[in-house]
Parts: structure tokens; sequence; C-alpha cells
């Protein structure tokens, strides 16, 4: 197999794996916003501030591969506030995960339109 | 020199996005046979048994975290020999103290890119000449 060849085949691999997690990582957006409306309203759980901090955890490491820098530079900031123990600026918060949000159904629009262009 | 197409890495890692990436990163573009293993206590059964040329292992994962699979790993004569390859996002402030005090071979950081991972790999090992390579980004030899 060449080298070119290979990088293809990592491409496309990227791509489906993208597709099939895609929810799961919306789903971790999603556990973020429950935490940012928590901390919003003050009563945000320990539980709830761990169960966030692996999903930025996981969203930071994952996305990354898959491509998505700024997506994953921007979970890695999240993450970075919820492993400081002591319960995030609201405002803060919530603007970086609204970001991710956005950052990432931009990422679901560009893959699917390269996905398209490839197909065409 | 080593060559890296004969060999069989380990990659350890609970989030089935990175394992998967990984591992076609690994056959793909590196030529590796590669095996995966979702938690510590399963790596550990499976580098014994499998006896691997290389591991790589994350450092953050529930129950058996990176830490503690590495300290085993390096515990059984069977597979004390085998080079590990931490793999985390959180070392850029640690990660020579983390690679002295853990006996890992190397760092790679998360997310790594997929068409420089096996490369990553090969520098850290020895597997292939360094000079040869440019851009393998974000990796740290023992």
């Amino acid at each position: 197999m060449t080298q070119q060849r290979g990088e293809e085949e990592v491409r496309a691999t990227l791509e489906k794996v993208w597709l099939e997690s895609r929810p799961q990582a919306l789903e971790r957006v999603a556990t973020l916003e429950r935490l940012a409306e928590a901390i919003r309203l003050g009563a945000p759980d320990q539980e709830s501030r761990e169960i966030a901090l692996a999903a930025a955890h996981r969203l930071s490491g994952a996305l990354g591969v898959f491509g998505f820098g700024e997506a994953s530079c921007c979970a890695a900031e999240i993450e970075s506030l919820l492993a400081g123990g002591l319960p995030p600026d609201g405002a803060t918060f919530a603007q970086l995960v609204a970001r991710l949000r956005t950052l990432l159904e931009e990422a679901g629009a560009q893959n699917t339109a390269q996905m398209e262009k490839r197909n065409t | 020199m080593d060559n890296p197409l004969s060999k069989t890495v380990l990659v350890i890692d609970d989030d089935r996005d990175i394992r998967e990436v990984a591992k076609a990163s690994l056959e793909l573009v590196g030529g590796f046979t590669v095996l995966t293993a979702e938690s510590g206590s399963r790596g550990l059964l499976v580098a014994q048994e499998a006896k691997p040329d290389a591991i790589i292992l994350d450092l953050m994962m529930p129950e058996m975290d990176g830490q503690e699979t590495l300290a085993q790993l390096k515990r059984d004569p069977g597979t004390a020999c085998i080079p590990v390859i931490m793999l985390t996002a959180k070392v850029r402030a640690q990660k020579q103290d983390l690679v002295h005090r853990g006996n890992a071979a190397g760092i790679l950081l998360k997310p790594f890119d997929p068409m420089l991972l096996s490369r990553q790999v090969c520098e850290i090992l020895g597997w292939i000449s360094s000079a040869t390579e440019e851009g393998a980004g974000d990796s740290a030899t023992r």
C-alpha cells in the first residue's frame, strides 16, 4: 500500500468514525450546556461537574483528532475551567459552551459538504 | 534499525473514537499490526497474551488509569520490557516529569494528527531515523 493510499483510507475512516460519533459529541455538548444552566441557577453539584469534566476531556481529544482544531481548543479551555476545582465563572463558561456548540455544528456542515463533493 | 512493518502495537484507550482512529492510522499509514483495548485491566491481559512490540497508553481512564496500568506493566516480568508511550492531553507542563517518573518511553499529545501518528511512534521508539522525518509534532522521548 502506498503512503498516499494509506492516508486516503485514513481520511475515509476519519469521516466514517466522525459520522458515527457526532451524535455522541453533541450529547456531550448538551451535558456541558446543562452544567452551564446549573451554574447560572447557582446549583451545580459535584457529580454534574465531574460528568461535564469527562465530557470536555473527551471532546478535546476526539475533536482534534478529527481535524476540528478550534473546537478541540475550545473544549480544552472548558476542561481547564472545570479542572480548576472552583465553580467556573458562569458567563465565561456559558460563552465557551455556546461557542463549542457553534463550532461543532459548523464542523458537521463542513463534513457533510466535503462528503457530498467527493460523491459528485 | 528496526522495521516498523513487522511490529505490533497495542493501543489502550477508553475512548472508542481514539482507538479506531489510532488503529486506522497506525495500520494504514504506518503498516503496523494493531491491537486495541478499552481499559487498563483489559490492556494488561492483551499485553500479557500478545506481547506487542510497543504500547500506546492513555493516561486518563476511569478505574485503572494510565499511570497505574503502566506501573503494573512494568512490574510484570512478561511485559516489563515493552516500551510504553503515554497518550495524554495533560502534559505540557509536566511532560518530562511524567516520562521520568513513570518509566514511559515517551509521550504523545492528544489530540494527535492521524497522518503523523506512525511517524511519531517510530521516532520515539527509534524504529526509523528521526532525521528523515519532518513535522513529527508534539512528542517527547525519554
